[in-house]
């Protein structure tokens, strides 16, 4: 097909923005990284430093672990818990609208907002109660890295599993009734429906969810700063955070800039691994 | 074919930069040529503090009244918000402030080719001495001190004296310990949950301020000392370990998450603890919950340093005012002359105490006027001399809080123990001092 002026002309607004927000500025932060920027002016060019200083920081390798376990536990969650409301809410009951609008709610609700919320849960219902019944696993939440660990993980699988379910209702609202049906005739009990029939045609789904899902746990960053804050010593400190107060708490912009250039490469190899590897597996119909 | 390709799209991304560029470049002329002021001097402030912001703005209204030929723009950004980081992308835009605030000695270094000096203004004659410390370099006064601050431990009068303790025989560690001991005895009487309340999620409270109490003798109280220094070697370090280990014995429990609303909305200002380690920022906090407790039931002592002379109360300076030597000297001038107004003139310095209900950093005010008590005990400290520096403000960058403040949280969850504490913040102060 023969591009002419006029398909430029459409398309440029677009791809001056894209030039202007994500390409100039990608650009940009490599640069910056091997350079010894504060933030002000550049001094000068230092190479490969920044990335070097990068595996004798211990901060950083330790909120990368967290972040990847952080993830792996909540991606897990999510899609199972997703999956499970979508279930629910294409059965046939009545409260079927009710369910979707209340289930979808949580992310509605800013990140922010949401982890003051669950700070509160945490630290006042839960250790009310655990007061109240002399639980001592429900006291002091927030307090320890291990329960700072579950505290993200049940807020982000709250907040995203509405999200992801109605990804999982497109879906399954997709598969036509008549193979159910034969199924139903050929004597399938409701697991090997589920395992057989629905499962493999909802793959796309999966796709879409588990790329949702990895790139919102990846760069999470307001729920970490509201729920925890990084706290008790950073060890809940994601690396999205621990960019951040590199960055604007230490001042440190090109190194910090090193370790965002490291995190992109990550989450992008990640990401399109994980795209690759769904897509093989997805059947068409 | 290809080329042509090439050149359309060419020519299509220039005509939407040139038009962008166009675009920017009229919104740009309509602001600057806007008429009738134009023979004003215009003078833009990006200040951090929000507490005083209403305040500040009706004061420069004055101003202006005063001297028809200046118009004076403010611009807050701080509270949650990062001063530090909004001041570098206001610079990054090229629309540069006349006045801004710089924090201390890290920031005269960064900012030092942006900063005018300001040592011919009146107001540098009149600050207190040692105020200007954290913000002369090379005998250059280059900002001047907002107010001066000050913390310690902040007690409730009634529980002491309910608990038939006296504040003012708590002069060191162990008539500390003492009444601690005392009044965690008399809990339930008392109507207290603990006695201290000690925020180990605010890395500011242990990693700057308590921290701060210990290092203060050893840098001799000068921020620059702290600030040029290669080592730190903790010779104070045991009295550190000695109170922090007393706040966390005696405290609402766990201190590690524990934060500065839960210690002073929820605990101190509701009578539920009777000491906390504060300062006198807090006092509109307190007033805004029990108004009869922060205006007659609080006191405010130094915390004792074990070794150390007597106990002193750590007074500085938080913030301080830079004049931005990029802009004209005409803009310059009048910046420096609204600074010298604002705090060396009758107008300004009822502003000052009654308005913005600062401690003032500079002579010649009326301290009588000082209304809240724990402002008045910072004053009344600094007017004896018993005070000791802020050297906080020379740690090296984010040490304080992400270092020592989180090797402190650490502590307190039992993960580490003191010595291991000392030997990893020493070895970070030295690496960042010789990078």
């Amino acid at each position: 097909m023969k591009k002419g002026l006029w398909y430029w002309a459409f398309i440029a607004p677009a791809l001056f923005a894209l030039v202007a927000v994500v390409v100039a500025p990608l650009l940009l932060g490599v640069y910056y990284s091997f350079t010894n920027w504060n933030g002000i002016e550049v001094k000068e060019f230092v190479g490969f430093d920044n990335y070097l200083k990068l595996f004798d920081d211990e901060e950083f390798i330790q909120s990368l672990k967290f972040t990847v376990l952080f993830a792996v536990v909540s991606i897990f969650l999510i899609n199972f818990f997703g999956l499970g409301l979508a279930m629910l809410v294409t059965a046939k009951l009545k409260t079927n609208k009710l369910l979707r609008t209340i289930f979808f709610m949580p992310n509605l609700i800013g990140g922010l907002i949401l982890g003051f919320i669950w700070q509160f849960i945490f630290t006042k219902a839960f250790d009310g109660i655990g007061q109240a019944f002399g639980i001592e696993s429900l006291q002091g939440w927030l307090s320890t890295t291990t329960t700072g660990f579950w505290g993200m993980v049940i807020l982000m699988s709250w907040q995203m599993s509405g999200y992801i379910m109605v990804i999982y209702i497109a879906y399954l609202e997709g598969i036509s009734p008549e193979l159910i049906e034969a199924a139903d005739m050929d004597g399938a009990n409701g697991w090997q429906k589920f395992h057989s029939i629905i499962f493999p045609l909802v793959a796309p789904a999966f796709t879409v969810s588990m790329f949702l899902t990895l790139s919102n746990t990846f760069k999470l960053y307001d729920q970490n700063l509201s729920l925890t804050g990084g706290g008790p010593y950073n060890s809940t400190q994601m690396v999205a955070m621990n960019i951040f107060n590199t960055a604007y708490k230490q001042l440190d912009m090109s190194y910090a800039q090193a370790k965002a250039v490291i995190f992109f490469l990550i989450v992008a190899v990640i990401s399109l691994l994980q795209v690759y590897w769904n897509k093989k597996r997805e059947v068409e119909m | 074919m290809k080329q042509r390709k090439w050149k359309s799209g060419l020519l299509a991304l220039s005509i939407v930069g040139a038009m962008s560029l166009a675009a920017c470049g009229n919104a740009g002329d309509s602001s600057s040529g806007g008429g009738k002021d134009g023979d004003k001097t215009v003078v833009d402030v990006f200040q951090f503090k929000v507490e005083f912001k209403d305040q500040f703005e009706k004061v420069a209204e004055q101003y202006e009244k005063e001297n028809k030929d200046v118009d004076i723009n403010i611009t807050t950004v701080g509270g949650g918000e990062d001063y530090g980081a909004a001041l570098r992308s206001k610079f990054a835009s090229g629309n540069e402030p006349a006045i801004y605030n710089i924090g201390g000695p890290q920031d005269v270094e960064d900012w030092n080719d942006k900063l005018a000096d300001l040592s011919d203004t009146k107001a540098a004659g009149a600050a207190l001495e040692g105020t200007l410390a954290g913000a002369t370099k090379d005998s250059k006064v280059l900002g001047l001190p907002y107010n001066q601050e000050g913390y310690g431990f902040i007690y409730n009068k009634a529980i002491f004296e309910k608990a038939g303790i006296d504040p003012a025989s708590i002069k060191d560690y162990a008539s500390l310990e003492k009444a601690a001991k005392d009044l965690d005895a008399k809990k339930d009487e008392l109507g207290i949950e603990a006695v201290f309340a000690l925020p180990g999620k605010e890395t500011w409270v242990t990693g700057l301020h308590l921290s701060n109490t210990f290092l203060a003798p050893e840098f001799d109280n000068d921020v620059m000392k702290a600030y040029d220094a290669k080592d730190v070697t903790f010779k104070y370090g045991d009295a550190f370990k000695q109170i922090l280990d007393l706040q966390n014995k005696y405290s609402v429990a766990p201190t590690v998450s524990l934060d500065y609303s839960k210690q002073m909305e929820e605990l101190f200002s509701n009578s539920k603890v009777a000491i906390v380690q504060q300062g006198n920022w807090v006092y509109s906090t307190i007033a805004g919950i029990d108004e009869e407790l922060a205006n007659n039931n609080i006191g405010l002592m130094p915390i004792p340093v074990e070794g150390y002379a007597d106990a002193k109360l750590p007074v500085g300076v938080p913030m301080y005012w830079g004049v931005n030597s990029n802009k004209d000297e005409k803009v310059v001038e009048a910046s420096k002359e609204f600074i010298d107004w604002l705090y060396t003139s009758d107008a300004g310095k009822t502003a000052v105490i009654e308005d913005f209900k600062f401690v003032p950093a500079y002579e010649g005010y009326d301290s009588s006027k000082i209304s809240d008590p724990l402002s008045k005990a910072v004053y009344d400290y600094s007017e004896k001399g018993e005070t000791i520096g802020w050297v906080f403000m020379g740690y090296p960058t984010d040490w304080g809080q992400n270092k020592l403040g989180v090797e402190i949280q650490k502590y307190l969850s039992g993960k580490t123990t003191w010595d291991k504490l000392e030997k990893s913040v020493e070895k970070s102060w030295n690496a960042d001092r010789n990078k």
